[in-house]
C-alpha cells in the first residue's frame, strides 16, 4: 500500500540500491578479464570464420542445411527444456511442498542425474533400447541428466515463498491448486526460467549424447565438419551462429527475469513453508518420484554394472583407476576454484548494479556457453599457441578452457546467492568505515558463501564429466576419468570402460549430493 | 601399476596446482618464459619424441614401450581423435609439439600433408610398402590395412542373396535395410574411392539413390556392427576388423552376423590403412625411428595380432584365422593419397544431404 | 560535536523529482526526526547524507566539512556517519560483539573490546556480546544496531525508521533508550520517519518533509501547535478544520466562537486539534450534535459528532470513557485558541 503513494520513479530501497549504475574498479577490473576470457573463443571464430572470404562463410550460413539443423536444434532444445521444467518443477513442489514421505532422499536423488554424463546415460539406454535412437532416445538422455537444473533452483525458491501469501489466497477462496498456479508458480518464474536457460545451453552445446543417440544437430554438425573435411570454416560459421542463439536466449531469459526476483524484502520468512497433504495421491506422487529416480539415477547405474559382470574385457586396472580418480579430482578442483573466483565479481556486479556494463559483463560470461567443448579448446590452442606458448598442454591453460566454457553456472550461482544477502548489510559496513573491497570480503562473501559453494560444488560436477577440452588440452599423458572412459569406448570395450564411468559417477555424486543437502 | 608419463604427468600437475590460482587470469593474455618452453617441442634433442595418436591407447601404448625400449627414445602421446588432432595440429603450425603423427586413416595424413606440415621420409622406409598404401607426397605411410566389408546379419539375409557390389544396394530390395556410418571417416574414404575410381556423377547417383532407400544411420562403425547383429539392420557398410574385435569379446557363436568382402573394384572393397607422418621439426630424427620400429617385423605381427588388421610390410602375414590373404581382396584401382580429396566428397555429402 | 548544514539537496529518479531543493539544518548534539509520507524523499535524503547516494546538486556539510557539494562526494566510510537501519542490518554471521566491534578500526584489542562492552552497556545489553543476532529479540537486536553505529564516535548518526519492525508494546521502550543513549554520547542524530507520534516524543527536532522539501521545521511543540499550513497540520496530528467568519481576534465556527491569533478579517478557517474540543451536557451547551461513533482508546475516546454547519463529522478526543452513545445528543465547547487558515487551503486539508 506505501509503494503506491511512491513518485514514480522510486522503487523499492533494493531497487534503488540497484540503481547505481557504475561499478567499482575492484570488481568491474577481475570481471571485465572473466568475460574477456569468456569472449575469447569468439575472436577465433571471427578469424577461423572468414578466413576463406565472406562469400565462403555465407554459403555455410545459407545453406538449406543449416536452416534444417537450426529447426533440429531448436526443436531438441525446446522440448527438453519444456520436459525439464515439468520434471523439476513438479518434484522441486513434490519434496518441498508436499507431505511426500522422505522428502530428503528424494531431494538426494533428484539431484543426483548431475553426476551422470549424458553421453552415458544415452549410452546405457540406446544399448539397451535401440530403438530409442533419434529424436526420442536424444531428448530422453538429455531431460534426465539435465532436469536438476531447474530443479535445485526451483526447490531454493520454493523454500523462500512466504507462506503467509499463501494462506491469503486460500482464505480468498482458492484451492490448493490455483494458489499454486496463481501465487506460487509465478513466483517461480525467475528460478525455473534462469534453470531453463541453462539446460537449453546445455542442450545446444551437447555433442555425446546426440551423437551417441544419432541425432543430427548443430553441434554434430560442428563435429562432422572437423571430422570429416579438415576445414574450419564450416565449423566456425555454425559456431557463430550457436553464439548468436545463445545471446538471444540469454536477453530472453534476462527480459523475463525482470525486477520479480529483486523483490525480496525484510528478515525472511521466520515459518518453514507449509506441506500440503497428498491424501490419495501420495501413492502416485511416489510413483513418479521413482520413476524419475529410477530413469535418471538407478537405470545407467544398473547398466554399468551389467556390462562390469558380463564382458570379458574387463581388465582391472585399479592403480589407473586411482590415478584417474586423483587427476579428475585436481582438475575439477582447480577449475572450479577458478571459475568460482572469476565468477564472483560477474556475479556481484550482476546482482547490485544496473545498467550496461553489467548487463554486457553478465551476458558476456555466457556467449561461450553453447560452444561445443572442441570449439572452445581448439580456440585455447589458437591463441595459447601464439601468445602463451609456455602454457600449451599444461594444467593452467586446462583451467582457464573450464573457465570459458563453464563460467556462466558458477556467475548464476554467485548471482542469486548475492541477491540473497540483503543490501542494507553492505551499506551498513561501509559507514562503518569499510572500502568496496573490504565489504566485499567481509560482508557479501560470507553472506553469499553457501551459494557460491553451491556453485563452486555444481561447477566441479560439470568440469569433472567434461571432454572434449579435456581431451585436447590436458597436458600430455595425463588421464582423467572421462578420458579414460572416452579411451575404453572408443574400442568398444564396454566392459573395460565401465568402472571408470562407475568411479565417475561415484565421485560427482559426492558434490551432487551435498548440493541436495545444502539447499534443504 | 603406475606407468611413467601417468606419474610424471602427476607431478606437474602438483607443481602446477599452485600456480594455477596465481597466474590463471594473466596466463592467456602474456606467456611469461618460465624456462619449460625449450623443454617440449622443437627445442628437444633427438631422444625425445611427442606422439599424437588418433589410434586408441589400448593398441598402441605396449607398442610405444618396446619403440622406447628398442630405440631409447623418451616417448610421450596425446590421445585423441584423428581428425581432431589433425585440427589442433593445424591450429599449433609451425609450434606444434607433435614429432609423429599417428592416424587412423589416410584423409587426415592426406590433409596434413597437403598444408606442408609433414616430412619427406626416407626412400629405404617407403620402400618397405606397397606404393598402394603411401602418400602421393612420400610424407606418410601405411603402417596396418582394413578392408570395407558388408556386415550381414544371418538370420535376415542368405549367403546366395548377397549383394555383388554397392551398386546393388540402391534396390529396393534392401530400402531400409541396410546400416551405415555417414559421419565415419571410413565411410568418406569409401565415398571418396568411389569419386576417385568412378567419377563425380556416378557417385552423386550412387549417394542419391542409396539415401532414397533409407538406410539407417549410426554414429560408427561398431554401432553399425551392433545394429546389424541385432537385426536392426539385414546389411551393413563396415570395415573388417570390427566385426573379428567383436568376435573376439563375446565369441564367434553368440554372433548373428558374419562378413562378406565384395569382389573385384567395387569401392566397397576399398582397401584403407592408418598410417604415419613425421612433423617437420626438432624431432623429426626421432620420428624417423619410430616409423622404421612400426613398419618392422614385431610392430606388423603386432598389429596383425591385436586388430585384426592387414600387415602392410611385405613378408609379414596376418595370423588372425578367417581373415582373407591381403592379395585376395578387392577394391578399387585408385592411389590413396588421392584420398585427402575428402573436401569434395563431403560437399557432396551435404549436396545429398547425408552430413 | 558536529552540526549538520543540507541545502538545496536536488535528486530525480528518471526524471522525477524526489528531492526539489531540501534544506535541512541540524545543530550540533541535537535529534532532528525528519517526518514525512513515503515517498516525500525522506529516505533519499538520508541515503545521500550516509553517501550511498550520489546528489544532482545541492550540498552537504558536515561539522563544516563539505561532503555532498559541486565535484565532491565523500566515499561513505570516509563520512564518519554511523547509520541503523530500518531492521537493524546486523550482519547475520558475526555475534553481537563482534557486529558493535566492526566499525572499530586501528584500536588495539583490548581498547576495541572495551568500547564495545561500553556501547553494549549503554544501551543495556551488557553481557550479550557473544550471542548471534538471530537470538536475540527485535528490540534488543535495533539496540545492538544503535550500538554498532556509535561505537566508532560517528560524526553523525542516522536512523532510518529504526523502529518500524518493533511492536508497539516495545516501540516506546526502545524509543526512549535510544533517545537517552544518543544524548548520552552527545552525537548529532537524524531520524527518518513518517509516524508523527515517535517523531514528535523522540526529537529535540522536527523537519516536515513534502515533496522533496522540508515543508516546516522547529520543536516539536512548534510543528504541532503552529503548523505553517493545513497540510502539515494534518499530517503531524489529528485536526479539526472549520470554516469560520473572523472578526477582531475571535472566529465564528459552528462550534461556537474561537479565539485566533493574528488579525484576520472576514471568512476562513480555523484550525484546532480534536483535544481542544471538549463533550458537555447538550442541555448547558451553546452547540451541540447527534454522535455519530466512538473509539475509546483506554487514556481517551474519540467521538465524532454530526454539527450544523460543519462540512463533515467532527472529532471529539474526551479524556477517558464517555457516557454518550451513538445516536445520541452531545453538546461542544472549545479550550484554547483556533489557529487561522486560508480559505483556499481549508479545501486540501480535508481532501
Amino acid at each position: 500500500m506505501t509503494a503506491t503513494l511512491r513518485p514514480a520513479g522510486a522503487s523499492a530501497p533494493a531497487g534503488r540500491r540497484r540503481a547505481r549504475r557504475r561499478p567499482p574498479a575492484v570488481l568491474a577490473v577481475p570481471a571485465t578479464l572473466a568475460a574477456a576470457l569468456a569472449l575469447l573463443p569468439l575472436g577465433y571464430l571471427a578469424v577461423r570464420a572468414l578466413e576463406n572470404g565472406p562469400g565462403y562463410a555465407w554459403d555455410v550460413l545459407a545453406a538449406e542445411r543449416t536452416v534444417e539443423l537450426l529447426a533440429r536444434s531448436l526443436g531438441l532444445t525446446a522440448t527438453v527444456v519444456t520436459l525439464c521444467l515439468l520434471l523439476g518443477v513438479s518434484l522441486a513442489w513434490l519434496t518441498v511442498r508436499t507431505a511426500l514421505p522422505a522428502p530428503r532422499l528424494w531431494t538426494v536423488l533428484a539431484t543426483l542425474p548431475l553426476a551422470v554424463p549424458s553421453y552415458v546415460a544415452a549410452f546405457a539406454w540406446v544399448s539397451a533400447l535401440p530403438g530409442l535412437a533419434g529424436f526420442t532416445g536424444a531428448t530422453l538422455a538429455l531431460t534426465l541428466a539435465c532436469f536438476p537444473y531447474v530443479y535445485l533452483p526451483t526447490a531454493a525458491a520454493l523454500r523462500r515463498v512466504d507462506p503467509a501469501q499463501e494462506e491469503a489466497a486460500r482464505s480468498l477462496g482458492l484451492g490448493a491448486w490455483r494458489v499454486f498456479a496463481r501465487i506460487t508458480l509465478p513466483q517461480l518464474r525467475p528460478a525455473a526460467a534462469g534453470g531453463g536457460l541453462l539446460v537449453a545451453l546445455y542442450v545446444l552445446s551437447d555433442f555425446g549424447a546426440v551423437s551417441i543417440m544419432r541425432y543430427e544437430t548443430f553441434t554434430r554438425a560442428i563435429h562432422t565438419s572437423y571430422r570429416a573435411s579438415f576445414d574450419r570454416t564450416p565449423a566456425a560459421v555454425l559456431s557463430c551462429l550457436l553464439v548468436v542463439l545463445t545471446v538471444l536466449l540469454v536477453v530472453g531469459e534476462n527480459r523475463s527475469r525482470g525486477r520479480a526476483g529483486h523483490a525480496r524484502t525484510g528478515s525472511g520468512t521466520a515459518r518453514p513453508p507449509l506441506r500440503l497433504g497428498l491424501g490419495r495421491w501420495t501413492a502416485p506422487a511416489l510413483a513418479w518420484c521413482t520413476a524419475v529416480a529410477a530413469a535418471a539415477v538407478a537405470f545407467p547405474l544398473a547398466t554399468l554394472g551389467y556390462w562390469i559382470a558380463v564382458g570379458n574385457s574387463a581388465t582391472w586396472e585399479p592403480g589407473r583407476l586411482w590415478d584417474a580418480v586423483q587427476n579428475t579430482v585436481t582438475v575439477a578442483g582447480l577449475g572450479a576454484l577458478a571459475t568460482v573466483l572469476l565468477a564472483l565479481p560477474v556475479g556481484v556486479i550482476a546482482a547490485r548494479y544496473r545498467g550496461r556494463t553489467a548487463r554486457l559483463l553478465e551476458q558476456a560470461a555466457y556467449a561461450g556457453h553453447a560452444l561445443p567443448g572442441i570449439t572452445v579448446a581448439l580456440a585455447l590452442v589458437f591463441f595459447s599457441v601464439r601468445y602463451a606458448y609456455p602454457l600449451y598442454q599444461q594444467l593452467p591453460l586446462l583451467v582457464v578452457a573450464y573457465v570459458v566454457l563453464f563460467l556462466p553456472l558458477a556467475v548464476s550461482a554467485t548471482r542469486s546467492a548475492v541477491l540473497q544477502a540483503p543490501p542494507v548489510l553492505e551499506d551498513a559496513a561501509r559507514s562503518l568505515g569499510r572500502r568496496p573491497l573490504q565489504v566485499l570480503r567481509e560482508v557479501t562473501v560470507p553472506l553469499a558463501a553457501p551459494g557460491v559453494a553451491a556453485g563452486a560444488a555444481l561447477t566441479f560436477v560439470v568440469i569433472m564429466k567434461e571432454l572434449p577440452a579435456t581431451l585436447l588440452l590436458r597436458p600430455t599423458g595425463m588421464d582423467t576419468l572421462a578420458t579414460r572412459l572416452w579411451a575404453e569406448t572408443t574400442v568398444s570395450a564396454y566392459a573395460a570402460a565401465a568402472p571408470y564411468a562407475a568411479a565417475l559417477i561415484l565421485v560427482a555424486a559426492v558434490p551432487a549430493y551435498l548440493l541436495g543437502r545444502h539447499r534443504s | 601399476m603406475k606407468s611413467e608419463p601417468a606419474r610424471r604427468a602427476r607431478l606437474r600437475t602438483l607443481a602446477a596446482v599452485a600456480a594455477a590460482a596465481v597466474v590463471l587470469p594473466a596466463a592467456a593474455a602474456c606467456g611469461s618464459d618460465n624456462g619449460d618452453g625449450g623443454k617440449d617441442g622443437k627445442g628437444e634433442k633427438n631422444n625425445s619424441l611427442v606422439v599424437y595418436s588418433g589410434r586408441d591407447e589400448a593398441l598402441v601404448a605396449p607398442l610405444l614401450k618396446d619403440l622406447e625400449k628398442e630405440t631409447g627414445l623418451k616417448v610421450e602421446v596425446r590421445y585423441g581423435d584423428t581428425a581432431e588432432l589433425a585440427a589442433q595440429i593445424l591450429e599449433e603450425g609451425d609450434r606444434t609439439k607433435a614429432g609423429l603423427f599417428f592416424a587412423q586413416d589416410g584423409g587426415a595424413l592426406g590433409a596434413l600433408s597437403k598444408e606442408g606440415v609433414l616430412d619427406k621420409l626416407p626412400q629405404k622406409s617407403l620402400d618397405k610398402v606397397d606404393a598402394k598404401y603411401r602418400g602421393g607426397k612420400d610424407d606418410w605411410v601405411g603402417v596396418s590395412g582394413r578392408s570395407r566389408v558388408v556386415i550381414y546379419n544371418t538370420d535376415k539375409v542368405a549367403e546366395k542373396d548377397l549383394p555383388k557390389s554397392v551398386h546393388e544396394l540402391t534396390d529396393a530390395k534392401w530400402k531400409g535395410k541396410v546400416g551405415y556410418a555417414p559421419t565415419n571417416a571410413s565411410f568418406h574414404a569409401f565415398v571418396t574411392a568411389m569419386r576417385v575410381s568412378e567419377g563425380e556423377k556416378k557417385t552423386r547417383d550412387w549417394l542419391t539413390a542409396f539415401k532414397a532407400n533409407s538406410p539407417k544411420v549410426y554414429e560408427k562403425n561398431g554401432a553399425v556392427r551392433d545394429g546389424v547383429d541385432a537385426g536392426e539392420a539385414s546389411l551393413g557398410l563396415i570395415n573388417h576388423y570390427y566385426w573379428f574385435e567383436k568376435r573376439k569379446e563375446v565369441g564367434e557363436d553368440k554372433l548373428n552376423s558374419k562378413l562378406h568382402f565384395l569382389p573385384g573394384s567395387d569401392p566397397g572393397a576399398l582397401v584403407n590403412v592408418a598410417g604415419v607422418g613425421v612433423l617437420k621439426g626438432g624431432q623429426s630424427e626421432a620420428g624417423r625411428k619410430a616409423v622404421d620400429f612400426l613398419l618392422g617385423k614385431d610392430a606388423q605381427t603386432y598389429f596383425a595380432k591385436e586388430t585384426s588388421e592387414y600387415p602392410l610390410v611385405a613378408g609379414v602375414t596376418s595370423p588372425v584365422e578367417g581373415l582373407p590373404a591381403l592379395n585376395t581382396l578387392g577394391g578399387p584401382d585408385i592411389d590413396l593419397s588421392e584420398l585427402d580429396s575428402l573436401e569434395k566428397t563431403l560437399e557432396l555429402l551435404k549436396d545429398v544431404g547425408m552430413v | 560535536m558536529t552540526d549538520l548544514h543540507i541545502s538545496e539537496l536536488r535528486k530525480s529518479y528518471d526524471g522525477t523529482p524526489v528531492l526539489d531543493g531540501l534544506d535541512l539544518d541540524v545543530p550540533s548534539g541535537r535529534l532532528v526526526a525528519v517526518l514525512g509520507p513515503s515517498g516525500c524523499g525522506k529516505t533519499t535524503m538520508l541515503r545521500i547524507i550516509a553517501g550511498f547516494l550520489h546528489a544532482d546538486a545541492g550540498r552537504v556539510e558536515l561539522g563544516g566539512r563539505t561532503v555532498v557539494g559541486p565535484g565532491v562526494h565523500v566515499a561513505p566510510e570516509r563520512r564518519g556517519v554511523g547509520i541503523v537501519a530500518q531492521e537493524g542490518a546486523l550482519f547475520p554471521h558475526l555475534s553481537v560483539a563482534r557486529n558493535v566491534a566492526f566499525g572499530l578500526t586501528g584500536l588495539s584489542r583490548a581498547e576495541r573490546a572495551a568500547r564495545t562492552a561500553e556501547m553494549l552497556e549503554l544501551v543495556g545489553l551488557a553481557g550479550h556480546g557473544e550471542r548471534m543476532p538471530h537470538e536475540l529479540s527485535g528490540g534488543q537486536q535495533q539496540r545492538v544496531a544503535l550500538a554498532r553505529a556509535l561505537a566508532p564516535r560517528p560524526a553523525l548518526v542516522l536512523l532510518d525508521e529504526p523502529f518500524n519492525a518493533l511492536d508497539s508494546a516495545l516501540r516506546a521502550g526502545v524509543r526512549a533508550d535510544v533517545r537517552d543513549a544518543l544524548h548520552a554520547t552527545g552525537a548529532t542524530a537524524v531520524l527518518v520517519t513518517h509516524d508523527q507520534q515517535e517523531a514528535l516524543s523522540t526529537a529535540d527536532l522536527v523537519a516536515v518533509v513534502r515533496n522533496g522539501r522540508v515543508a516546516q521545521s522547529g520543536t516539536p511543540e512548534e510543528v504541532y501547535r503552529s503548523p505553517v499550513d493545513s497540510w502539515v497540520a494534518a499530517f503531524v496530528g489529528d485536526a479539526v478544520v472549520l470554516p469560520a467568519t473572523v472578526a477582531e481576534g475571535r472566529a465564528r465556527t459552528c462550534v461556537g466562537t474561537v479565539p485566533v491569533a493574528g488579525g484576520g478579517k472576514g471568512p476562513g478557517s480555523v484550525l484546532l486539534r480534536p483535544e481542544q474540543l471538549r463533550l458537555v451536557d447538550p442541555e448547558a451547551a451553546a452547540v451541540s450534535g447527534v454522535v455519530r461513533d466512538i473509539c475509546f482508546y483506554g487514556h481517551d475516546s474519540v467521538v465524532s459528532l454530526d454539527l450544523e454547519g460543519a462540512p463533515g463529522p467532527v472529532e471529539v478526543r474526551h479524556p477517558g470513557p464517555v457516557v454518550v452513545r451513538p445516536g445520541e445528543l452531545a453538546g461542544v465547547e472549545v479550550v484554547g485558541e483556533g489557529l487561522l487558515r486560508e480559505a483556499d487551503r481549508a479545501e486540501d486539508a480535508l481532501a
